[in-house]
């Protein structure tokens, strides 16, 4: 590919400018950003850049440098979202903000909400992210969230005297088999151990009641 | 009660009027026979015992001839200890069938432990179980489970119980303990640490690691320990894994299952007792019949595909009760080889699988089916 | 003679009523009748001090009127020709052998419904092994007896009567013999179920009128219906404590359909383990039921010889049944000690303790159990959750037991173990360090 003259120079001014203005933005988090500035394709000095944050990144958080999802996963197998490529055809007009979605909001839709099953796979397995004092994690009792029954909620819970939903139980669970302490509802944990929970039971039936 | 809601007193004392009014049509003789238990009796008579009224001394079934003699043993497995100030519950299990065991009256003849005896394989959680294992009366045989073996790949366990695959005859019945948790390495191109590696195998829904096996060796080991025995001679399998394969996912699956039953297959009655399944299990392939140990410290669901079809599941625990789906049990090991299997769940009545249902292919004796079933 | 024997009579009652009261050590203002028990005619007033005039037919207020029409058996709804006929039963002592023994000896108005004994006192000055329940608030109990040998109050009501160490009668005939002739009861039997005088409606009566004796109007209610100030911050942090970490909720259930805290299960916690050897026990009994499974042979059992320590065992043979005994119900327990079974627990701190420490380990012990590490502020708070449970009728009664149980639990805690309470000790290890 060809520059002319006269694009090249705009081209190498927008170059020496980003470039400027990328070493004097800010990273925050304490550490010195070697960005380096290449007279290459912006493409690719987006690349680098990503690369150098991505390094900078990896550096300071070795836990979960890799993809944890990835590594997450392979470790225990997790249901998968529901498809939604149906919502890619028909729909009553093109172009509309309401009503029209492409292949990758559909994309960011599975990864998301991946993410917080896995992440709930993550602490379900964990019996220290559990906040457990005894060494025990959901799966030594639920492998693969087996015998949960997320789809019987609401019902009378036995050993708690009263009727529960799932994250009453999973309360009660952590508690008293896990001996930690009890989660807030809102609590980031509780929200992905019910997401694991209600994953892993894809397809299932609801029958609130069932004992 | 308005009809259609009776009481479970109601119901139970119903059903027992029921049994005593077969009881009564008995003589005097065949009523004491049936007190003390003799569930082979109750069957002949036609008479079922009503799900809430099980005899408390064993059940015995029909003794069949063979070579062998007729004897008991008792089996405790699957402990899983952390240290005592990690997890109380889980000592508190194995010294409570210790004392079970302890108690039996008359003493079997030797105890065996169906492995896991540590949860994370360290030397500290295996000298605590080996002491108290030292309680027992009654010799003890032991074997491996994976939760012993992959922290240390079996150093500190050798030190303590010596070799893992061994065998011995015991009043004609010919005994085999396999150590049948070897996994291929799957650990050093992760490079993993021991902890790592032992984590990951103690994860029984870990699919980092590979599917239990015995492995070549120990199959020619098997292979040249049978080969002196005629194929009359019973023969009684100790294993960790199942020895067949029931759900990959669990690592319920030993991958040479078929290799290892071929070398069985020319026995006539064979006898494989497993742990690992935490379970009551039930299989008979062939002329092998496998059952399943329950576990101390506490109980598996049962898998959502490949359960056998001579399996009767135990009726789903409930989690207030660390112990309810636990317990220990015992063998009666019969002159041809085959076994009962009894069940001795801690706060349930004893479930016996007895000889007859699995040489029927469950066709008598069946175990009362669950009302709560894994689902 | 008339004369004489009316005398004897005179002067035998007025010994027994001073010898009664001497027992009693209360005040001369109750007057006493056999065993113990205040007399029939004044508990009778005091009971109707006790309970408003109800529609019989309807549900108390405070239960689920489905689930409470639901445990009334069938042809013996209620009304009130039925349970004036039941009360009238009640505190009949004609219905002992002796005359000296009706049911309100043992359950008597004036002592929270029980009789506030570690076991009780029958015809002949002969003692049972079993602690007598309160009738209060039984309605809604699936069995009866702590061994659930009864499945309706209906049926409970019979079997004293003919048991030979409570009330004497060898068979519900006499028993009916002994009242037939009453013209009162020959209408009130004819007017509550259109027959004559027979033992079968006499249960049914006693069981329509037991399940009037409702008391559930306790603080703890009044503060679940939303009256903030009903009980202490103790008694509400008590309450959090035993539906969390105390454990209590599962086996002890309280909700609007089951108000009880019962989960009618028998569970074996230990209490009779600290008696005798279990397992010889077991086998002897399983070996002396073979011989004679009648209901009869259960009852004398079950009161007389030391296998009723064996509790639900005996009912079922059921090997997971060995001492196990039926949930008790928790409303109005601060006023109806001693507690368990055998009626060896004297205070509510001795019941924590014994929860405390996961109970007493023996090899049918309910796995549940399990040591709860609970501080004495915990305890404390537990407590006052439990004395919060006593009907506001029973205020001042409850207000003494309250400060006599305190003051003996701060002489003495002897069911009181630390070590296992806080798991520094398993609690196997002694049985099985040979």
């Amino acid at each position: 590919m060809t520059f002319s003259r006269r694009k090249g120079v705009i081209v190498l001014a927008g170059l020496l400018v980003g470039g400027i203005l990328s070493v004097a933005i800010d990273w925050g988090v304490g550490g010195e950003v070697q960005a380096v500035v290449r007279q290459e394709s912006e493409k690719e000095q987006g690349q680098a850049l990503a690369d150098s944050i991505m390094a900078q990144w990896t550096r300071e958080n070795p836990d979960r440098a890799s993809d944890w999802i990835a590594e997450e996963k392979e470790r225990h197998t997790v249901q998968p979202p529901a498809d939604n490529s149906d919502l890619l055809s028909g729909g009553q007009g093109e172009g509309h903000a309401y009503g029209e979605y492409t292949e990758l909001d559909v994309l960011m839709w599975a990864r998301e909400a991946e993410k917080l099953v896995v992440e709930g796979s993550r602490i379900f397995h964990d019996a220290e992210a559990l906040g457990g004092t005894v060494g025990v994690s959901c799966d030594m009792c639920h492998p693969h969230a087996s015998n949960t029954h997320p789809e019987t909620y609401p019902k009378f819970q036995t050993q708690m005297g009263r009727v529960a939903l799932l994250r009453d139980m999973i309360n009660w669970c952590i508690e008293q088999p896990v001996r930690g302490e009890r989660m807030e509802p809102d609590d980031a944990r509780m929200r992905a151990l019910e997401a694991y929970i209600y994953a892993q039971r894809k397809g299932t039936e609801l029958n609130y009641g069932k004992h | 009660m308005k009809q259609g809601l009776k009481s479970v007193e109601t119901r139970y004392m119903e059903e027992r009027d029921e049994f005593f009014r077969a009881l009564r049509k008995l003589d005097r003789r065949s009523f004491i026979k049936l007190s003390t238990a003799a569930l082979g009796a109750v069957a002949a008579h036609g008479i079922i015992p009503p799900n809430s009224f099980q005899p408390v001394t064993l059940a015995y079934g029909q003794t069949a001839t063979g070579t062998g003699g007729s004897f008991r043993i008792a089996y405790i497995s699957d402990s899983h200890l952390y240290e005592k100030d990690v997890n109380d519950r889980f000592v508190r299990a194995l010294m409570r069938a210790v004392d079970d065991v302890n108690a039996l009256d008359p003493q079997p003849d030797f105890v065996f432990y169906g492995g896991d005896l540590a949860q994370l394989g360290q030397p500290k959680e295996l000298e605590l179980g080996a002491g108290i294992l030292r309680n027992l009366r009654a010799p003890l045989k032991i074997m491996v489970g994976e939760h012993d073996w992959y922290l240390d790949m079996g150093e500190k366990w050798k030190q303590l119980f010596g070799e893992p695959t061994y065998s011995w005859d015991h009043k004609g019945i010919h005994f085999v303990t396999l150590l049948s948790v070897v996994e291929k390495d799957f650990w050093t191109e992760r490079g993993m640490s021991p902890m790592e590696r032992m984590k990951t195998v103690a994860g029984l829904d870990n699919s980092v690691q590979s599917p239990f096996s015995v492995g070549e060796s120990q199959r020619e080991w098997l292979r040249n320990d049978l080969a002196r025995y005629s194929d009359d001679t019973p023969v009684v399998v100790f294993s960790h894994s199942p020895l067949y394969k029931l759900y990959r996912p669990w690592n319920f699956w030993t991958d040479d299952a078929e290799e290892v039953q071929a070398i069985l297959n020319r026995f006539r009655n064979v006898v494989v007792l497993h742990g690992h399944t935490h379970q009551m299990l039930t299989n008979r392939i062939g002329n092998i019949h496998f059952h399943g140990f329950l576990a101390t410290a506490w109980p598996w669901p049962y898998a959502p595909e490949g359960l056998p079809e001579l399996t009767i599941q135990m009726t789903r625990p409930d989690p207030f009760n660390s112990q309810d789906g636990c317990g220990d049990g015992e063998v009666q090991v019969h002159p041809d080889g085959l076994v009962d299997k009894v069940y001795n769940f801690w706060n349930r009545n004893p479930l016996t699988v007895a000889r007859n249902y699995t040489a029927s292919w469950g066709r008598e004796m069946v175990p009362p089916r669950p009302n709560r079933a894994s689902y | 003679m008339r004369t004489n024997r009316l005398a004897i009579a005179f002067v035998g009652v007025l010994v027994l009523a001073i010898v009664a009261l001497q027992s009693r050590g209360q005040s001369t203002q109750i007057p006493m009748a056999e065993h113990g028990a205040a007399s029939m005619d004044y508990q009778l007033a005091e009971l109707a001090k006790l309970l408003p005039e109800v529609d019989v037919a309807t549900a108390p207020a405070g239960f689920d009127p489905v689930v409470w029409r639901a445990f009334i058996p069938e042809g013996n709804e209620m009304t009130a020709a039925r349970v004036d006929l039941g009360k009238k039963l009640y505190f009949d002592k004609r219905l002992s052998k002796d005359g000296t023994v009706s049911c309100a000896t043992c359950h008597d108005v004036t002592r929270a419904f029980t009789d506030q004994r570690r076991v009780s006192e029958g015809i002949d000055r002969q003692f049972g092994r079993r602690n007598a329940p309160t009738t209060m608030n039984t309605a809604l109990l699936q069995t009866l007896f702590l061994d659930g040998r009864s499945p309706t109050l209906d049926h409970q009501a019979r079997l004293p009567i003919i048991n030979p160490i409570e009330m004497g009668f060898p068979d519900g005939n006499a028993a009916v013999q002994a009242i037939a002739g009453d013209a009162e009861y020959q209408r009130m039997f004819k007017s509550a179920y259109g027959r004559d005088v027979n033992y079968e409606d006499l249960g049914n009566a006693i069981g329509a009128f037991e399940r009037t004796l409702v008391f559930v109007d306790s603080p703890f209610f009044r503060f679940l219906s939303g009256d903030v100030d009903a009980i202490s911050a103790d008694a509400k942090e008590g309450w959090r404590l035993f539906n969390e970490k105390a454990r209590c909720v599962t086996c002890h259930p309280m909700n609007r359909s089951n108000p009880l805290g019962t989960d009618n299960r028998f569970h074996n916690i230990g209490v009779s383990a600290r008696h005798q050897d279990f397992e010889e026990l077991a086998r002897a009994g399983l070996k002396a039921l073979a011989e004679d499974p009648s209901e009869s042979r259960l009852e004398q059992l079950a009161l007389g010889t030391d296998m009723s320590e064996l509790g639900r065992f005996m009912v079922t043979r059921n090997r997971s049944d060995i001492g196990a005994f039926r949930t008790s119900l928790l409303l109005n327990i601060g006023i109806t000690q001693p507690y368990m079974h055998d009626g060896t627990l004297e205070t509510l701190w001795d019941v924590m303790d014994h929860y405390n420490k996961g109970g007493e380990p023996n090899p049918f012990l309910d796995g549940g159990m399990e040591a709860l590490g609970l501080v004495d502020e915990e305890i404390d708070q537990i407590v006052a959750f439990l004395f919060s449970l006593t009907d506001d009728r029973f205020s001042e009664e409850n207000q003494k037991q309250m400060e006599e149980q305190r003051a003996k639990a701060k002489v003495s805690r002897p069911f009181r173990d630390d070590e296992l309470a806080f798991r520094q000790k398993i609690a196997f290890e002694d049985r099985i360090k040979q």
